[in-house]
């Protein structure tokens, strides 16, 4: 057995035409189609500032108004002393103040300047003779 | 393989995994390995056309997959699987293209082999090819490549997916069948 293999020595007898090798080398090198990859890149317009921090602008805004709206969920609330009238020193002061009280929350309420002074000239009232000053409010009127 | 192919293989890896060079690249290898995947192909289908068509879309497949391969198994290796599985889905459609059962299948090659035109008129070569087509497809398989293409058991496993031992015992068993057909012969 080993003596037919030796004289075998490899060769399987089969040919192929002359040439063939190169031939089909070339001819298969020659057909392949043109991969994607192969294809040369589209042009690639950089993409401006604006456009690339424009998301980040978007998310950094859209926090803020979340933020927001829950401060002002929180200002509302029924346990919030952020608007309450006694609490806000600002609105103290003002509502302790008589001269404030009669120049814009009396004149500016419900009882009009013309009804204020029917009342006082009913009652007597002067124009000219008023001497009172805007001294906390506390003026005097001479009869 | 030989240790010049080698070195190739190593070259032609590095050049094939660059865009810029590989088209050239895969022309180079098409030169390097024509010869070995056509006799390879031809020793399973027998008729030189047919082989002809197989080496080419053994080639399209490998071009169309290129960027799959990563350089982790030998170049060689990779491109004999696919010869190898083209060879074999050759095989099969015939056999249903023709209605043939794997026993009717000897015979249809041992016809192909007296068809073929393209020898060299050896006749035990002749006679060996017969034999060979008398076996079961992996034999034939293990036996081409071991003993034509003197192919490592190594690559043979990574090729077919099967265990060194299971190769081995698949040769020696062609051989004694070879062997047994040429003794009843004397």
């Amino acid at each position: 057995m080993k003596d037919i293999l030796e004289k075998v020595n490899r060769n399987d007898g089969m040919t192929v035409p002359d040439g063939y090798f190169d031939d089909f080398a070339t001819r298969m090198a020659a057909s392949l189609p043109e991969m994607e990859w192969e294809k040369p890149s589209a042009h690639v317009v950089p993409r401006s500032f604006w456009q690339k921090v424009r998301p980040y602008v978007y998310l950094a805004a859209m926090f803020m108004g979340v933020w927001c709206m829950m401060k002002m969920f929180d200002l509302m609330g029924p346990n919030s002393r952020g608007l309450s009238f006694d609490s806000n020193p600002v609105i103290t002061a003002a509502v302790s103040n008589d001269y404030f009280v009669n120049d814009y929350v009396t004149l500016q309420g419900d009882v009009s300047e013309y009804q204020l002074m029917e009342d006082l000239y009913e009652t007597g009232y002067v124009p000219a003779s008023y001497t009172g000053g805007y001294d906390d409010g506390d003026y005097s009127i001479e009869l | 393989m030989s240790k010049d192919t080698q070195l190739d293989d190593s070259t032609l890896v590095a050049r094939l995994r660059d865009p810029s060079s590989c088209r050239v690249a895969f022309g180079d290898m098409i030169k390097l390995y024509t010869p070995p995947l056509y006799r390879q192909i031809r020793r399973m289908v027998q008729s030189h056309e047919d082989a002809n068509d197989l080496l080419q879309n053994t080639f399209l497949k490998a071009w169309q997959n290129i960027d799959n391969f990563r350089g982790d198994a030998k170049l060689s290796t990779w491109l004999y699987k696919i010869a190898v599985n083209e060879s074999l889905t050759h095989l099969e459609k015939e056999r249903k293209r023709l209605g043939l059962s794997l026993d009717d299948e000897e015979s249809h090659v041992v016809n192909l082999i007296e068809a073929d035109t393209d020898i060299d008129g050896d006749e035990l070569a002749q006679q060996l090819r017969k034999v060979i087509a008398s076996l079961p497809e992996k034999q034939r398989l293990v036996f081409n490549m071991r003993y034509y293409d003197d192919m490592k058991y190594e690559q043979m496993s990574e090729i077919l997916g099967t265990s060194v031992g299971a190769l081995k015992a698949s040769y020696h068993l062609a051989v004694k069948k070879i062997e047994q057909f040429f003794t009843d012969m004397d």
